[in-house]
């Protein structure tokens, strides 16, 4: 393996380890409920899922929308599954199932 | 009422559909890694050391350009930057009796689709243990190895035999992290989504997707303190 490339993975795996984990290690002691940090904390779950789920869908909608209705059928699967069972693993899979056959059948 | 205390099985089945999803991803990678000129193990040892998908393919185009080490360096370690937020955030919902004994282990596997898997189970009232969090990391980061060593030394065009299942594959991550929104979503939580996709949109549009991801957290979180 070049010397080089093992250097550059390990200052970034360095670097990601330290970013996922000491956080982790640092959170020590009780959040004054109501304080600023704490709400921001509470937030951060919801906020960093909307982005993610915006950031995995928008390759596909821009700049030229691909899959539309494969992409339809896929969410409103999701949405479905999810308010019929509550979980989260069924309504991934059948989402994901129904994308799948929405391009074998259209394509 | 909570659920009882979750272990490792319980985290490694809560890992299948990150892994699922993953899988494709880390396909590509071994793919895209080997054409650019990278052995296999090299391949491998990226995903093993870096175990990070956007930066692990930037790092592809950084290496191949012949960029100088410490601009490759940092501009990989900016991409990754939004991950300080997770643990801080997971332990909060954790509660204070939650141990980190472990932590040093497995909060190296907090992605940004393991950070929503676990914080989705907090919110249902799931309670937090390290053993459930090791499991629900070792299943993504074996997905994430095996993926990669496929790609790396079976090729290109084996899933692309197979359309449906390499596009059903491909939604598995969209798939996940709506179904994740649609768990923790409350109406308290209505206007952080809405700003932190607004965000997220007009962000990437002028900049970057990740610029994009990083503002649209933040914003979205900020939004949370300024609305109670």
């Amino acid at each position: 393996m070049k010397t080089e490339l093992l250097l550059l993975a390990l200052a970034v795996g360095a670097a990601n380890w330290a970013f996922r984990v000491l956080p982790v290690l640092m959170m020590r002691g009780r959040l004054r409920p109501g304080s600023l940090v704490e709400r921001f904390l509470a937030a951060t779950g919801p906020a960093a899922i909307a982005t993610l789920f915006v950031a995995a869908v928008l390759p596909s909608l821009l700049p030229v929308p691909r899959d539309v209705v494969a992409m339809a059928a896929g969410t409103v699967t999701v949405v479905a599954l999810f308010w019929m069972t509550r979980s989260v693993a069924a309504a991934t899979l059948a989402g994901s199932m129904a994308f799948g056959a929405a391009v074998f059948l259209l394509s | 009422m909570t659920d009882p205390t979750p272990r490792l099985l319980s985290g490694l089945a809560a890992s299948l559909p990150i892994a699922a999803g993953y899988f494709p991803i880390a396909f590509s990678f071994g793919v895209a890694a080997t054409r650019s000129g990278l052995t296999g193990t090299e391949a491998f040892a990226l995903s093993l050391i870096i175990y990070a998908g956007a930066s692990q393919f930037l790092a592809l185009a950084l290496i191949t350009s012949g960029a100088p080490l410490l601009v490759s360096a940092f501009t990989l370690i900016a991409m990754n930057l939004r991950h300080v937020l997770y643990g801080p955030a997971l332990m909060k919902e954790a509660g204070e009796k939650a141990t980190t004994r472990a932590a040093w282990l497995w909060a190296f596997g907090l992605t940004d689709e393991v950070f929503g898997q676990a914080i989705g189970a907090l919110a249902r009232g799931q309670r937090f243990s390290e053993s459930y969090m090791f499991g629900l990391g070792a299943g993504a980061y074996a997905s994430w190895l095996l993926g990669t060593a496929a790609g790396a030394w079976a090729g290109g065009g084996a899933l692309e035999a197979y359309p449906a299942v390499n596009a059903a594959l491909g939604f598995m991550l969209p798939a996940l992290f709506l179904s994740l929104l649609l768990s923790v979503l409350a109406r308290a939580h209505v206007p952080v989504v809405a700003v932190a996709g607004g965000v997220t949109v007009a962000v990437t549009m002028a900049a970057s997707p990740t610029a994009g991801i990083l503002c649209g957290m933040i914003a979205g979180a900020l939004t949370g303190v300024i609305r109670r």
